[in-house]
């Protein structure tokens, strides 16, 4: 019954001022909205463990380079010393992602799909929902060819007939039989949708030979990841001393599958929590601030109360229950904006890839984030409410009632409010350096420049069946017809061939320098290494800085010329020109050194993220027909519409070969934009979180040391009393101000900068950078105090003393 | 040469609100001389804190004029006025108005702090010699939480004295205290008066009243006597409640 008065009486209050009301309900459902959509977001994307039995104990190894985790390859026989010499991982297993070309009636189609050992499935617990796993015999060389299809591929291919395991599928030129078909949803790793056998064993091929591999495995029982990654770096150190030429700087690291998308950028998601979590604090702090003010406006009222003979447990529960109603109120609006938020989020990553997202990445409400949800409004009810409840509560109310004045209580609100002010300048300077950093990085990701020009550009992915071609001659044979077939088609410009574009990223073998020496200590260095046809470059824009662009002269397998980007020349020939400067590619060489004359400079071109290293490495190009291969992207000029020229090279190909499906086919500029739109939606992200922490923040700041000023009035009004000029007071609250600035600011920029500085590390930005974002949030912040501080001052000076000294 | 400190003129203040003119001061017109021990008195709302906060330049008449130690300060700028409140004014407040972040010293220094005319040490001396004066130098790192209501109010009148004003001002200086308080402030207040400190007092209680020498009773804004006490002794123009104040007023 008391609980019922109390809420109505809260009610009451709350439906007298309502845009108090209002006010602090928003800021409450923007700080537990944008809490719970982070945590909720980053929880789906990367910390949940994968839908699998045992799924929070199954990691992948992969290679690390100079120490900076990237998701690379393992060598096959590096995985194999691994797998015998890690004590702490149990259940080995590895895989490779290929892409399969399926031919059928209807055309070739290309699959996203895996070569794995035989126990993949077993690993994730999961058995085929028709037909069998693998087994060691299916993983023998010479075996049978077998195939396990996804879900999809069996109701789309095969109308989900039961008996598919009677069927076969003609794949990379070869028949396979149907094995076994995976249950809905199964796209074990990523988003693989059908799974072959390895049939790769180290034992029996040399060090060489050997392929590239992702390795699997379930963690042991009590043993953590840091546990696991220092046994690593153990036996990847000893196999680097063993082979210096291909391991220099070669590692390993495990991780959880969903955490391999952030790589080593955990301190940037462990920030962006961090940073979110204060823009709950910040929104925490203005409603307790609002509410403390309130509960002082009321003073007067709780002290007829405790006369009337209330108990403090009813004063607490009687301010508590507006604190309960705003956050509740505020939780609710910010949850449901957080869905909107979330169902937003999942269309805008399933842009981010040409094939599908992975599996594990579905977003909405989950039991995490209910719970999560709750959490926030619980500790938001008790920080907003019980704190100055109890406070306010506490306070000599014989002497409020005794004279009227501010007395004790007034000096008690004093210092909390100037705590309040210190950890609001704090906690903002912190999050708006993190947030700035990360939102100038990624919006210097969105317009960087890649190098080409890539309007009215159709691409194309082509990958030539390895047992067809499996000479130079043939490769180089079959991108001569593609190019000169396409060209010849009316509806097409200019064709480009290569190995990848401007923007994507490719494979960055170690380079050596002619007249150089590398020991151990000074590795060879490692360059983008891309195969184009003559001509590419100069049709793609890239701009040629010194020398020449290839030619028909560089044409043939014995020749060995390449051009490098000028950001190469900077790196390696400072000050001299590097043409006629001759390289060559460590990994690929055989006995001898095979070295490459540069003949040609280009402009820099982004290969990858512009944020992180790989856009910053500089490429080296090779003419296609010196070094040909089976995977190349097609570019070309569209002349009359985009179906057509599609039409016209899946036509093309098939005049070619019918085995050969074009595939991840798209317009140029889409993937430069698929390719930067991880990097906008960070952007749009963290100017939401930023423009969120600086309104909190500043009227935060302003609220509380308004506040703080407006119940000094009286004390203003006894200084002017006492003779001192406006001024003087104003001065004397600017340096109140500056003073809490000071203490609130220093430890915020100190904490800020070493946040940002992890940031800018990660992204890629000069200390310049972050000196700038520190100064100019000073500049910001500071201003905001100042303001905060004259504008209430200067309005308290307008009153007449004798008013000022009357003033409640 | 005039011995007169303070000389009103005709003042009148007015309050505007939206739809109210309130006439708080009419016609007021008196004049305090150097040395007087003057009390104001009148019933709640008659305009008597009014007619201090004019006298002590806290608020500006809405006509008339002002002239206080020879100078016209009727239509002075904020700034003069504080300087004229800082340097020939002292205040002493009901609620003592002490900053509760300062202590008594710094307290009392504050309005010494105002003057650029003025060291650091013989602002610490006339702190010193004011706090003497009060009773108060053994209190002097105290924080005014620290102190009963009667310490407060001496801690006031030595903020008040410090600056060696012209006059002070005291609205209702007893009325937050007890009787034995208050006793002991009114005793320090005669004593700064026999000493040669002119004193202007608001007040409402008729022995307090008694103890000055020359009594003004406003009424609705308007001066509606203005004696010495000797005379309204003679006269017996006290209310019932004065003359009980005046049976049992103590020997001083």
């Amino acid at each position: 019954m008391m609980i019922m008065n109390d809420l109505k009486y809260a009610i009451r209050l709350l439906s007298k001022k309502p845009g108090f009301t209002i006010l602090t309900t928003l800021v409450m459902a923007t700080g537990i909205g944008l809490s719970v959509f982070l945590f909720s977001f980053l929880n789906s994307l990367i910390f949940k463990p994968l839908p699998f039995e045992n799924g929070d104990s199954l990691i992948q190894i992969s290679a690390s380079q100079n120490g900076v985790w990237k998701v690379g390859t393992l060598n096959l026989h590096d995985y194999y010393e691994i797998r015998t010499n890690l004590k702490n991982l149990a259940e080995f297993g590895s895989y490779k992602n290929v892409s399969l070309n399926v031919s059928g009636r209807d055309g070739a189609r290309r699959y996203s799909a895996v070569a794995a050992e035989p126990n993949i499935f077993q690993l994730t617990r999961t058995k085929p929902l028709v037909g069998r796993e693998f087994t060691t015999a299916d993983d023998q060389v010479g075996a049978e060819n077998v195939v396990v299809i996804g879900y999809d591929v069996w109701q789309n291919q095969f109308s989900g007939d039961p008996k598919v395991t009677d069927q076969s599928l003609r794949i990379n030129g070869e028949s396979h039989r149907i094995i076994g078909v995976m249950p809905e949803g199964y796209f074990f790793p990523i988003s693989a949708e059908m799974w072959v056998p390895m049939r790769e064993d180290a034992t029996r091929i040399t060090r060489g030979a050997g392929g590239n591999v992702f390795g699997l495995a379930h963690l042991q029982n009590g043993v953590s990841l840091s546990d696991v990654n220092g046994e690593l770096a153990v036996i990847m150190q000893r196999l680097e001393e063993r082979y210096p030429k291909t391991n220099n700087g070669i590692g390993a690291y495990v991780s959880p599958i969903p955490q391999l998308a952030v790589e080593d950028g955990a301190p940037v998601v462990r920030s962006m929590q961090f940073v979110v979590f204060l823009i709950l604090v910040l929104a925490s702090i203005n409603v307790g601030n609002l509410l403390f003010s309130r509960a002082i406006e009321r003073g007067k009222e709780t002290a007829i109360r405790v006369a009337l003979g209330a108990p403090r447990s009813r004063l607490i529960s009687q301010m508590l229950w507006e604190s309960v109603i705003i956050c509740t109120l505020g939780g609710i609006i910010g949850f449901l904006v957080m869905i909107w938020g979330l169902e937003v989020t999942e269309k805008t990553l399933i842009s981010f890839t040409i094939d599908r997202p992975p599996f594990w990445q579905t977003f909405g409400i989950d039991s995490y984030t209910i719970t999560l949800s709750i959490l926030f409004v619980i500790s938001a009810i008790i920080f907003t409410g019980v704190l100055p409840a109890w406070k306010n509560s506490g306070s000599d109310f014989n002497a409020v009632l005794r004279d009227g004045t501010r007395g004790a209580l007034g000096k008690k609100a004093g210092k909390l409010n100037r705590r309040l002010v210190i950890s609001e300048i704090f906690v903002s300077m912190t999050v708006l350096i993190a947030a700035a950093v990360m939102l100038v990085a990624n919006f210097r990701a969105t317009n960087a420049d890649y190098g080409a020009d890539p309007k009215n550009i159709l691409t194309a992915q082509v990958l030539l069946i390895e047992s067809k071609y499996d000479t130079p001659d043939k490769q180089t044979q079959f991108v001569k017809t593609l190019e000169s077939s396409l060209q010849n088609n009316a509806g097409i410009g200019d064709v480009m061939i290569s190995s990848a574009l401007p923007g994507v990223v490719t494979a960055t073998p170690t380079m050596a320098l002619e007249g150089k020496e590398y020991t151990k200590d000074n590795g060879y260095p490692r360059a983008n290494y891309i195969i184009t046809t003559p001509g590419s470059l100069e049709k793609l824009g890239v701009e040629l800085k010194d020398g020449r662009y290839f030619n028909s002269s560089d044409d043939g397998l014995d020749k060995k010329s390449v051009i490098v980007t000028d950001s190469f020349v900077a790196h390696h020939f400072p000050n001299e020109s590097a043409i006629g400067k001759r390289v060559r590619v460590v990994e690929l060489d055989g006995d001898e050194p095979n070295w490459l004359t540069i003949i040609g400079v280009v402009k820099h071109t982004i290969q990858g993220s512009p944020i992180e290293e790989p856009g910053k490495t500089p490429s080296v190009f090779r003419p296609f027909s010196q070094a040909p291969r089976g995977q190349m992207t097609v570019a070309m000029k569209i002349k009359t519409d985009v179906e057509d020229v599609t039409r016209t090279l899946r036509q093309t190909l098939a005049s070619i070969d019918s085995e050969l499906p074009a595939f991840n086919v798209e317009l140029y500029d889409e993937t430069i934009s698929r390719l930067t739109a991880p990097m906008l939606f960070g952007a749009v992200l963290f100017l939401i979180f930023g423009t969120a922490a600086a309104i909190l923040a500043s009227s935060g700041i302003y609220g509380v040391m308004s506040n703080t000023i407006s119940q000094k009035t009286q004390e203003i009004g006894v200084k002017r009393a006492l003779g001192a000029v406006e001024e003087r007071i104003t001065k004397e609250f600017l340096m109140a101000g500056f003073n809490q600035f000071l203490w609130g600011g220093v430890p915020g920029l100190i904490i800020g900068c070493a946040m940002g500085f992890a940031m800018s590390q990660m992204f890629g930005m000069g200390s310049a950078d972050l000196l700038f974002i520190a100064i100019g949030l000073v500049i910001v912040i500071g201003g905001v105090v100042m303001l905060a501080s004259y504008i209430p001052t200067k309005r308290a000076l307008l009153m007449e003393p004798s008013a000022a000294l009357r003033y409640e | 040469m005039s011995n007169s400190l303070i000389k009103l003129e005709n003042i009148k203040k007015v309050f505007y609100t939206e739809e109210v003119e309130t006439h708080s001061l009419s016609d007021i017109t008196f004049t305090i001389n150097k040395g007087e021990y003057v009390s104001i008195s009148g019933p709640s709302g008659c305009g008597k804190s009014t007619l201090l906060s004019v006298l002590g330049l806290l608020d500006t008449a809405t006509e008339g004029k002002y002239i206080l130690a020879g100078q016209d300060v009727s239509n002075i700028s904020k700034s003069e006025r504080a300087k004229i409140r800082n340097k020939e004014i002292g205040f002493v407040f009901q609620s003592f108005n002490l900053i509760s972040d300062l202590d008594v010293e710094e307290n009392v220094e504050l309005p010494l702090t105002y003057r650029a005319d003025l060291t650091k040490d013989q602002r610490k001396q006339m702190v010193k010699d004011a706090l003497e004066k009060v009773d108060m130098s053994h209190r002097a790192k105290h924080f005014p939480s620290q102190l009963s209501g009667g310490q407060q109010q001496r801690v006031a009148v030595a903020r008040a004295i410090a600056g060696k004003p012209s006059i002070i001002l005291a609205d209702e200086p007893t009325g937050n205290l007890d009787t034995k308080n208050a006793e002991a402030v009114m005793q320090l207040l005669d004593k700064l008066n026999a000493e040669g400190a002119t004193i202007c007092m608001v007040t409402h209680d008729p022995r307090s009243a008694l103890r000055t020498g020359r009594k003004i009773d406003i009424l609705d804004g308007r001066i509606v006597a203005d004696k010495t006490t000797a005379t309204k002794k003679a006269e017996g123009t006290f209310t019932p409640a004065a003359k009980s104040a005046l049976i049992e007023e103590p020997s001083i």
